[in-house]
């Protein structure tokens, strides 16, 4: 069992169980987490995921490839270094205990 | 559990004028109901209509029932599941890459645009359907298909073509009859493309699946090209003109985004206020409780995004065009595995070049009489003419 802890803009934290294996999009839309819109379902399509990773987890994650950054580009809310689309982060367990931020909007 | 209740008044004429009232009435007394006069159940909820697309595993897409595979003369990719959809969604996707829209299709699109506009009478009444929206999304299409011999006029007449034949529920023979002549003509269009995107690779849909390392087969790269110009114009047309409407009516909010350029508002408003693909039907693999009824197995739903986009659980007063409402989704695009392609498209060049080029051109712009403007449409919904004076 991993954890994953999400922020929203405005400062709320919600922590959730997560599977290894499953993305945070999965986790974040099973868990009912507001805030991940994820409209194409997790094929890298519609930049509605978007999550900047906190700081502290940053390395352990990894820096978006370059066509996830091209997607990150239209996302609602301004991309930044840590930004991810969550679709494509998929739980290991060296990521138990991850906190992402959540944009002020995927729309 | 019980099935839905049915219905027997409910006519598809009804739903084709003035679906919003009946929707309204569906959410509040019966959000899952079997309408007998389209032998369908339909779906009037946000969360029942995206519960259902983002669940492929017991909704699928392929819908055995309707006459689209006669009318394209194939199965196409918006009727498949699974792996099968994805390998040709795929083929397709590298196109609409986001590297592509900002390096190659927004900058034709701003061309073409500003061609269409310089063209247009001045000092006459004109209708934008046909003098704007419609040529300008043919053409659009037209270079992002790879086809650049293709006519506005012949891709608008076979665009027609398809989705008259696909929804032609009723068999009769003019529809088929038509769009088989459009079918010809396509396919020789495509014969003669395909040897010079070999020859001549570009970002086009058409080099992109003919030039695949693995390629599609040859029959499903000549149905995909058809099922997007037969999608492919309409939506973005009925998007632009829907939008317009809605700012022309509404000269403060007009007002307002000039001021303040943030013309994406007025695109996702529009598109939430009339969706230019009101439904999406999925089949219903095994039987599926919801709401506290049974949706029996191999039912046909079809999920109203038209609804959905107006619930009033996410949206206050659902039917005003109001481009400063508080932010919520909708579902213009669909969700899930079928999510549009074209959505970043649409987007970036309605949103972000359209719109605001055009108010800057004219700022007098006004509307003839908005009450001569016609709307129609179940399965796709758009204004039918928009008569305008350019310079007020
Ligand atoms: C870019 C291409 C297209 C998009 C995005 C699109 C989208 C949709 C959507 C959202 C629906 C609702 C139901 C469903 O998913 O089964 C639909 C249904 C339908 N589409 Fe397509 N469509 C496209 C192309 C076409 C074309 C080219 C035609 C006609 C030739 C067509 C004909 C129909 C018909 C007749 C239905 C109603 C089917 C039913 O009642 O189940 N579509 N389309
Ligand atoms: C405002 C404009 C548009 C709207 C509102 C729109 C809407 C939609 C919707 C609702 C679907 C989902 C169908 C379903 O659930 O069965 C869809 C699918 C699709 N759209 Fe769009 N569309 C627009 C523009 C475009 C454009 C410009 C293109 C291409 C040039 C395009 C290409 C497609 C394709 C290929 C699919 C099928 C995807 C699949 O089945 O995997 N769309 N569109
Ligand atoms: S869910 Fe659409 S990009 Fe992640």
């Amino acid at each position: 069992m991993t954890r994953i802890t999400f922020i929203t803009a405005d400062g709320a934290e919600t922590t959730v169980d997560a599977t290894v294996g499953d993305s945070v999009m999965r986790v974040a839309r099973d868990a009912n987490v507001p805030g991940i819109a994820a409209e194409c379902g997790g094929a890298k399509m519609c930049a509605t995921c978007h999550v900047y990773v906190d700081e502290a987890w940053f390395d352990r994650v990894g820096a978006a490839p370059e066509d996830e950054q091209d997607m990150l580009e239209f996302a609602a809310s301004e991309a930044r270094e840590t930004s991810r689309l969550s679709c494509q982060i998929t739980l290991s367990p060296d990521l138990d205990g991850l906190v992402v931020h959540l944009p002020e909007s995927q729309i | 559990m019980p099935l839905a209740p049915s219905d027997d008044q409910i006519t598809i004429d009804a739903l084709t004028w003035d679906p919003y009232p009946i929707y309204r009435r569906l959410r509040a007394e019966a959000p899952i109901l079997r309408v007998n006069s389209i032998g369908r159940t339909i779906l009037t909820k946000a969360a029942d209509t995206r519960a259902v697309k983002d669940d492929p595993a017991r909704f699928s897409s392929n819908d055995p029932t309707t006459p689209m595979a006669r009318a394209f003369e194939a199965h196409t990719l918006m009727r498949k599941d699974g792996e099968a959809h994805m390998a040709e969604r795929m083929a397709m996707a590298p196109t609409f890459s986001p590297k592509n829209l900002k390096t190659l299709w927004v900058p034709a699109y701003e061309k073409v645009l500003n061609d269409y506009l310089d063209r247009l009478p001045r000092d006459e009444v004109v209708d934008l359907f046909p003098a704007l929206a419609g040529p300008l999304a043919a053409r659009v299409l037209a270079l992002i298909l790879g086809l650049p011999g293709a006519s506005d006029e012949d891709l608008q007449r076979w665009s027609q073509a398809l989705i008259d034949g696909a929804g032609n529920f009723g068999y009769a023979d003019e529809p088929f009859e038509r769009v088989a002549k459009a079918n010809k003509e396509m396919n020789a269009l495509l014969e003669a493309r395909v040897p010079q995107v070999k020859a001549a690779p570009d970002q086009t849909a058409l080099s992109v699946m003919v030039n695949a390392d693995r390629p599609i087969p040859m029959s499903q790269i000549v149905s995909n090209i058809k099922i997007a110009i037969g999608g492919g114009i309409n939506e973005p047309r009925d998007a632009l003109l829907t939008i317009l409407f809605g700012l022309l009516t509404n000269p403060d909010q007009r007002e307002a985004l000039m001021e303040s350029g943030e013309w994406n508002l007025a695109f996702e408003e529009g598109v939430r206020w009339v969706a230019p693909i009101q439904v999406s039907g999925r089949v219903a693999l095994e039987d599926v409780e919801m709401r506290g009824v049974t949706i029996p197995k191999g039912d046909v739903v079809m999920t109203v995004q038209a609804s959905a986009n107006h619930d009033e659980e996410l949206f206050d007063h659902p039917e005003r065009f109001d481009v400063f409402r508080k932010k919520a989704s909708h579902q213009s695009f669909g969700s899930g595995p079928h999510h549009c392609l074209g959505t970043h498209l649409a987007r970036q060049t309605i949103g972000r070049i359209a719109l605001p080029t055009i108010f800057e051109r004219f700022p007098n712009m006004e509307l003839v009489d908005p009450s001569k403007v016609v709307w129609k449409g179940f399965g796709f919904r758009g204004p039918l003419n928009l008569p305008v004076r350019l310079n007020g």
